[in-house]
């Protein structure tokens, strides 16, 4: 049977790590070359969740950038999910995710959003304090996640698939 | 000796110290000035130190001055070196990569001709190469066709050609570029997901939905970055013999992978395609989501790329699609089968006539064929020999029926011994009355009858000369009263005589068959030149002229004269001399034709 596919949009700074999350999650059939020329990557990941049937995630890794242009938002027509890539080293990164889900709300108002702090590798280091995260949690789901060790990305896409129609 | 005066222990110069000089002055004088030893001694104690620095220094300076001098000379030779080492390589290579490519922009501003020059040698054999294979290939799409030309195939193709009214090399070019369809995806426009997608047997797995998905957002790209007024769109990629073609829908994309050179018409099925799909997703139920398209087996089934292949050639092969009449074709078949069995039978029809002709003509006494040049319904000439007391063949051409082909005869003259001209010639030569006959069996010429004595002395002596004639045999009896013998047989040719006419078409430019009534008036006149004689009479003979009423009287005279004339030398070219042309008179019975006759007056003979 064929599974159910689903739009997913990675938004984020730039340097916060969407590319080496995606490539820790899926293999990945483009280069990254795209991200510079084109301004998108394309890849798909299948996903088995106990009780469900498998559901597919098309997953559209969007070049970083704290604010959406005309080509960006262009990409995100048609997405289901955004997963918002914030660096926890960085507070500056989180504020720019949380701007980009302000701003693909008017694209995507229904569209379910995962925020996925990424760098917890380097936690000793971070300037997103925690009472932020613990705030954010009240409004969407925040995974702290490291694409080095692979902490908190089966989760985060996992938490996303969970909360996509079947 | 004075005090030294150098300075103070602050090393503050002194001032010059007062010297006492006293007698004898020179030579203190000479004591007070320190010698040149002693400067360098003095030099030597306070800068040694800075002096041997110095030297060390310019020492240096030159090595360096010189190594520099040397550098241009060494460089090429230490860069190999450093290129050559096996730790140097890389270090030596990223530190002349950018000098190097400096080097190359400023020489490509500044030098271009220098490098045009210096690439020219390498560009040349590359483009030489290049155009080589490309006419490589050419060369064999070209004996392809070539060969295809005489082959049941190439003649199958020139007939599709023909009956798609569409040039020969466009058919070969749409059979010999051969193509393919790898992969056929249906894209939902908004969000790039693959509503459906199918591959060719044979090919290896891939992602479709993240091909999809990069082709949309490639489609996006191109389309904000290019697009202007947001109505532009990616239609067509193509890399090598690689090629994306895609045709945008409202609601969905259709995209073919193709490899090859696919023709014009994939494009417009791609588009039929497009819409037999929308209007399939009209016809989902109101909550069916857009991807339940891809479970719709018609759609499945019309956008297999084998199906999207068959359709394809179907429609570049406007006979089949087009399924025309084929009564233009029966007919135009049975217009050439007509034509073509018109030609042969008026052929045959030609070829029959030749043939009779020929037999004709070489049963023809006196007439020897050697050929006849035809060109059917053209032109016809008979080649042979004619002996002049043949019967003429004047009568033969003109009834072989060979149409509007008048026959022309290209004859030379020789004897012939056949019996029947044997008979014609010794008739012309020997003129004999009509109580006598003369026959020719086997070359034998037998007289028989009755005539005049002295015709009858006459004949015998010349028949044997007669050429052809081989032995002469007689039976001649002479009539009784000689004289009222020939004088009747004299009125009666000469009745013939006048009887007879020469007919003209105008002027002086007689009738065919002239030359025959000629030949017989000739005769008569022998005939009565030789009864003349026995008759003792005298024979006087006028040639006159005639004509009809058309014409003015002076024209008609002219036209009198003329034919007069013309009959006068006709008779002399048969050797009949005497006759007196009448110029522009008329004989008594003046007859109302165009032509000219004979009229005699018979005179006792003056003895």
């Amino acid at each position: 049977m064929t599974p159910l596919t689903h739009k997913v949009c990675m938004l984020g700074d730039f340097g916060v790590g969407k590319t080496s999350l995606v490539a820790r999650y899926v293999r990945s059939t483009f280069s990254d070359k795209y991200l510079t020329t084109v301004g998108v990557k394309v890849d798909s990941k299948e996903v088995a969740l106990p009780g469900r049937d498998p559901l597919k995630l098309v997953l559209w890794d969007i070049a970083g950038r704290s604010a959406l242009d005309a080509p960006s938002t262009s990409y995100l027509r048609g997405a289901s999910a955004l997963l918002l890539v914030a660096d926890g080293t960085r507070e500056t990164s989180l504020s720019s995710a949380l701007n980009l889900l302000m701003q693909s709300r008017s694209t995507l108002p229904d569209a379910v959003a995962v925020l996925a702090v990424n760098k917890l590798d380097l936690v000793e280091r971070w300037e997103v304090a925690a009472t932020t995260l613990s705030e954010l949690r009240r409004s969407l789901p925040v995974f702290e996640t490291s694409a080095l060790s692979g902490a908190g990305v089966e989760e985060a896409f996992a938490e996303i698939a969970r909360r996509l129609p079947g | 000796m004075t005090s030294s005066g150098f300075g103070d222990a602050a090393g503050r110069p002194a001032a010059p110290a007062p010297v006492v000089v006293s007698e004898p002055a020179e030579p203190a004088l000479r004591e007070a000035v320190p010698a040149e030893g002693d400067f360098e001694r003095l030099r030597e104690l306070l800068l040694g130190g800075e002096r041997r620095e110095l030297a060390a220094a310019r020492a240096r300076i030159e090595e360096l001055e010189r190594a520099q001098r040397d550098l241009p000379g060494r460089l090429p030779d230490a860069a190999v070196e450093a290129l050559r080492s096996e730790h140097g390589n890389p270090r030596v290579a990223a530190a002349l990569s950018e000098p190097v490519a400096q080097a190359l922009g400023a020489a490509v501003q500044t030098h271009r001709q220098s490098l045009v020059d210096a690439l020219f040698p390498i560009l040349g054999p590359m483009i030489r190469k290049s155009i080589a294979e490309a006419l490589r290939s050419l060369v064999a799409n070209l004996n392809g066709a070539i060969e295809s030309s005489f082959t049941v195939r190439g003649l199958k193709w020139r007939f599709e050609a023909w009956r798609g009214g569409v040039p020969y090399a466009e058919v070969v070019l749409k059979h010999r570029l051969a193509y393919g369809i790898d992969h056929v995806f249906l894209i939902e426009r908004a969000s790039g997901l693959v509503l459906h997608h199918a591959s060719a047997p044979g090919l290896p797995p891939l992602d479709a939905d993240a091909i999809a998905g990069m082709l949309t957002a490639l489609g996006d790209f191109v389309g904000d970055s290019v697009g202007g007024d947001g109505s532009g769109a990616l239609e067509s990629a193509q890399v090598g013999e690689d090629l994306v073609w895609v045709e945008h829908g409202p609601r969905a994309n259709l995209a073919c992978f193709v490899h090859g050179v696919p023709p014009a018409q994939l494009r417009t099925l791609m588009e039929q395609r497009l819409e037999e799909v929308h209007a399939r997703l009209l016809a989902l139920p109101a909550d069916a989501p857009l991807r339940s398209i891809g479970d719709d087996a018609l759609v499945r089934e019309r956008l297999e790329p084998s199906v999207l292949l068959r359709d394809t050639d179907e429609a570049t092969a406007p006979v089949a699609a087009r399924k025309p009449s084929r009564l233009p074709l029966l007919l135009i078949a049975l217009l050439a089968i007509a034509l073509l069995g018109g030609f042969a039978w008026q052929r045959w029809r030609w070829d029959a006539r030749v043939d009779a002709l020929r037999a004709r003509l070489a049963a023809h006494p006196g007439f020897m064929l050697t050929g006849i040049d035809a060109r059917a319904w053209r032109a016809l000439t008979v080649h042979g020999l004619l002996d002049p007391d043949a019967e003429p063949l004047d009568a033969v051409l003109a009834d072989a029926g060979l149409g509007a082909v008048v026959p022309v005869l290209d004859a030379n003259g020789y004897v012939c011994a056949d019996d029947a001209v044997i008979a014609r010639r010794a008739a012309r030569l020997l003129a004999p009355p009509a109580s006598a006959a003369i026959a020719v069996h086997g070359r034998v010429l037998r007289l028989s009858g009755t005539a005049p004595q002295p015709w009858i002395d006459a004949a015998l002596a010349r028949a044997p000369w007669i050429a052809g004639v081989a032995r002469v045999e007689s039976t001649l009896a002479p009539t009784g009263d000689a004289v009222a013998d020939a004088r009747a047989e004299i009125a009666r040719i000469v009745a013939e005589l006048q009887a007879r006419h020469v007919a003209f078409v105008q002027d002086d430019e007689p009738v065919a068959g002239a030359d025959a009534v000629v030949d017989e008036l000739a005769a008569s006149l022998r005939r009565i030149a030789a009864l003349a004689p026995v008759a003792r009479v005298d024979v006087e003979t006028v040639a006159y002229g005639s004509n009809d009423d058309s014409g003015g009287s002076e024209a008609n005279a002219r036209v009198r004269a003329q034919r007069a004339q013309w009959l006068e030398r006709a008779l002399v070219a048969r050797g009949i001399a005497g006759a007196r042309v009448a110029d522009a008179a008329e004989p008594s019975d003046a007859p109302n034709r165009r032509g000219a006759e004979l009229r005699t007056v018979v005179h006792e003979a003056h003895r």
